[in-house]
């Protein structure tokens, strides 16, 4: 048993019926009360691994263990501890209310607490217009709003987020993430899959982006982007009045310097791509310089937890 | 005191399918048979025959609707499962605090409430229509048997319909014709006699509706349970071999759809 993780997997594989490989030799080790982010296109295995975790799959070979305890061995157990959002809308046919006082009574909340907590998910969701109406009338993005609340409502050491965002807006998406992020302050830890990478940029401690039933590459969103977001771009804006055929030149000139990727002119600006641009912005400077070209601002810009996706998906 | 996994299983069924829609097929339809049916038949039946004694046509009904309910729970139970597959409820709910063994006595206790609530109702109904009927501890017993095993039955059998079907309209048109073939088809509305069409009187001698109505009207219609301890038989090893199935069916199913 290995308790320094709340979720820890070594060699797990999932085979389906057909053949299909959906996780692939996948090690995970989620520390206690971290957010971690599981990225990844859709069929990369995210799902398949929190049904695994949640014990609703049985794995078809290596170590999965929750809370430190074995998911094939002590299911009952775990299931009693964690909290699960799935991808798939899911609530009772009755009214948003009564879907949270039924949630909550099937958890053993007792009822001052349920009351209080719904009463506070109501508010914090905004589901406080839609509170009498049946589950099956309201939006889409109100359903997911209710199966969040709902999760919410029952003490739980470790909750799984199955891309618990789709469908919501802007706004709404931030409150959730922000409440998120509250609850893992206060002791919870969160296993949390998005395709929205700015999510995963604005909650996660770590991030893993799976590819193919495996983590591809795993760390902070600073180091992911430190690793894979070496290839950074620079915006140069020209001062003046210059003629075109000189500031050809001069994109021609950097493109030919070692490590550019590529420079390309747009109006008076100047696009230049390449690895450890930092290092050969004198560099490129001196090629303004030369050509009597003055420069009103150089801007260096970060590459986006997108572009880092993308490239590690796609390598 | 803590309430255990499958009772509040059984609490959120209840809640979750007390809609007027499911209040009206459970009572609303057996009770139109019995009052708009029942008195309509009466005025042209005169009476019919039960273990020798000849009894008003509601009386003789009244059995049949009673024994009805166990077949409406248990169709009722069978949707439970069905609707919680297809709305992702069933997936939710097993990774919660509970066993796959706590959501199906969940369903049974459930379909079993059903089945007494809705019989105690029709009872009541008859008992203000009809006069009143024999209701001795021998007959209450074998009454109380016979809607436990009717019920466990049924909602073995629309489980097992749970199971195997998947499309909405498929579930709904086969229950529907399971629903009305096993109640026509029975002695719940009409006695089997030499001139029933063989092939009629057949079918009802393999429904088990025809058995639980037996058991029932014997027992509260003339109090003479001594002559259903055959049929109380057949009866049981039918529901002990049908629930082998559901149950064997149920632990095999998937919960990931």
């Amino acid at each position: 048993m290995d308790s320094d993780f709340a979720v820890y997997t070594k060699d797990l594989v999932k085979v389906y019926d057909g053949g299909k490989v959906a996780v692939d030799k996948l090690n995970l080790e989620i520390k206690y009360n971290e957010i971690y982010g599981l990225l990844g296109k859709n069929g990369a295995g995210k799902s398949t691994t929190i049904k695994i975790l949640t014990t609703l799959m049985n794995p078809t070979s290596g170590e999965a263990q929750v809370l430190g305890m074995d998911v094939r061995k002590r299911a009952n157990a775990i299931r009693k501890r964690i909290g699960v959002v799935q991808q798939d809308e899911s609530f009772d046919f009755t009214t948003v209310e009564n879907n949270l006082k039924v949630y909550s009574m099937l958890w053993e909340v007792d009822r001052e607490t349920a009351k209080t907590r719904i009463n506070e998910m109501m508010d914090l969701f905004d589901l406080e217009e839609v509170r009498k109406k049946r589950a099956f009338e309201i939006s889409g993005g109100q359903k997911k709003r209710l199966q969040v609340a709902r999760e919410f409502l029952h003490d739980m050491d470790l909750v799984f987020l199955d891309e618990p965002t789709v469908g919501m807006d802007p706004e709404m998406r931030r409150r959730v993430l922000d409440y998120i992020t509250h609850r893992a302050h206060g002791g919870l830890t969160v296993l949390f899959t998005t395709q929205i990478l700015e999510e995963a940029d604005y909650i996660c401690d770590r991030i893993g982006i799976m590819v193919n039933g495996n983590i591809r590459a795993e760390g902070t969103s600073k180091f992911l982007k430190e690793k894979f977001g070496k290839l950074k771009e620079i915006h140069v804006r020209l001062s003046g009045d210059s003629n075109k055929d000189e500031k050809q030149k001069v994109v021609d000139e950097i493109s030919s310097i070692d490590g550019i990727e590529e420079a390309r002119l747009e109006g008076d600006s100047v696009f230049v791509l390449g690895y450890e641009i930092s290092k050969k912005i004198a560099k490129i400077a001196m090629v303004f310089e030369r050509h009597d070209l003055g420069i009103e601002s150089m801007e260096s810009s970060e590459p986006s937890l997108d572009e880092v996706f993308l490239k590690v998906v796609n390598s | 005191m803590k309430t255990p996994s499958f009772i509040r299983l059984a609490i959120r069924n209840i809640v979750v399918n007390t809609d007027p829609g499911t209040i009206f097929f459970m009572l609303g339809l057996p009770a139109f048979y019995f009052l708009v049916l029942g008195t309509m038949f009466q005025s042209i039946i005169p009476g019919v025959t039960v273990n020798g004694s000849v009894v008003s046509y509601t009386k003789f009904l009244a059995p049949g609707i009673i024994g009805m309910q166990a077949l409406t729970a248990g169709n009722i139970g069978g949707s439970m499962l069905w609707s919680d597959r297809r709305w992702h409820m069933f997936e939710q709910l097993m990774v919660g605090p509970f066993r796959r063994l706590d959501y199906l006595l969940g369903i049974l206790v459930i379909s079993t409430v059903f089945t007494f609530g809705g019989s105690a109702i029709m009872l009541l109904l008859a008992h203000f229509v009809s006069g009143a009927f024999i209701l001795t501890a021998p007959s209450l017993a074998f009454t109380f048997m016979a809607l436990i095993l009717g019920s466990f039955l049924f909602t073995s059998v629309f489980l097992i319909i749970a199971i195997l079907v998947r499309t909405l309209q498929t579930y709904n048109v086969l229950t529907i014709l399971i629903y009305f073939f096993l109640d026509f088809a029975s002695t719940a509305f009409y006695p089997i006699t030499n001139a029933t069409p063989v092939a009629l009187r057949d079918i009802s001698m393999v429904n088990p509706l025809s058995y639980i109505t037996n058991i029932i009207r014997s027992s509260i219609d003339t109090g003479y349970v001594s002559s259903v301890l055959t049929e109380s038989l057949i009866l049981f090893v039918t529901t002990v071999v049908i629930m082998f199935i559901s149950l064997r069916m149920y632990s095999r199913l998937k919960t990931v759809a």
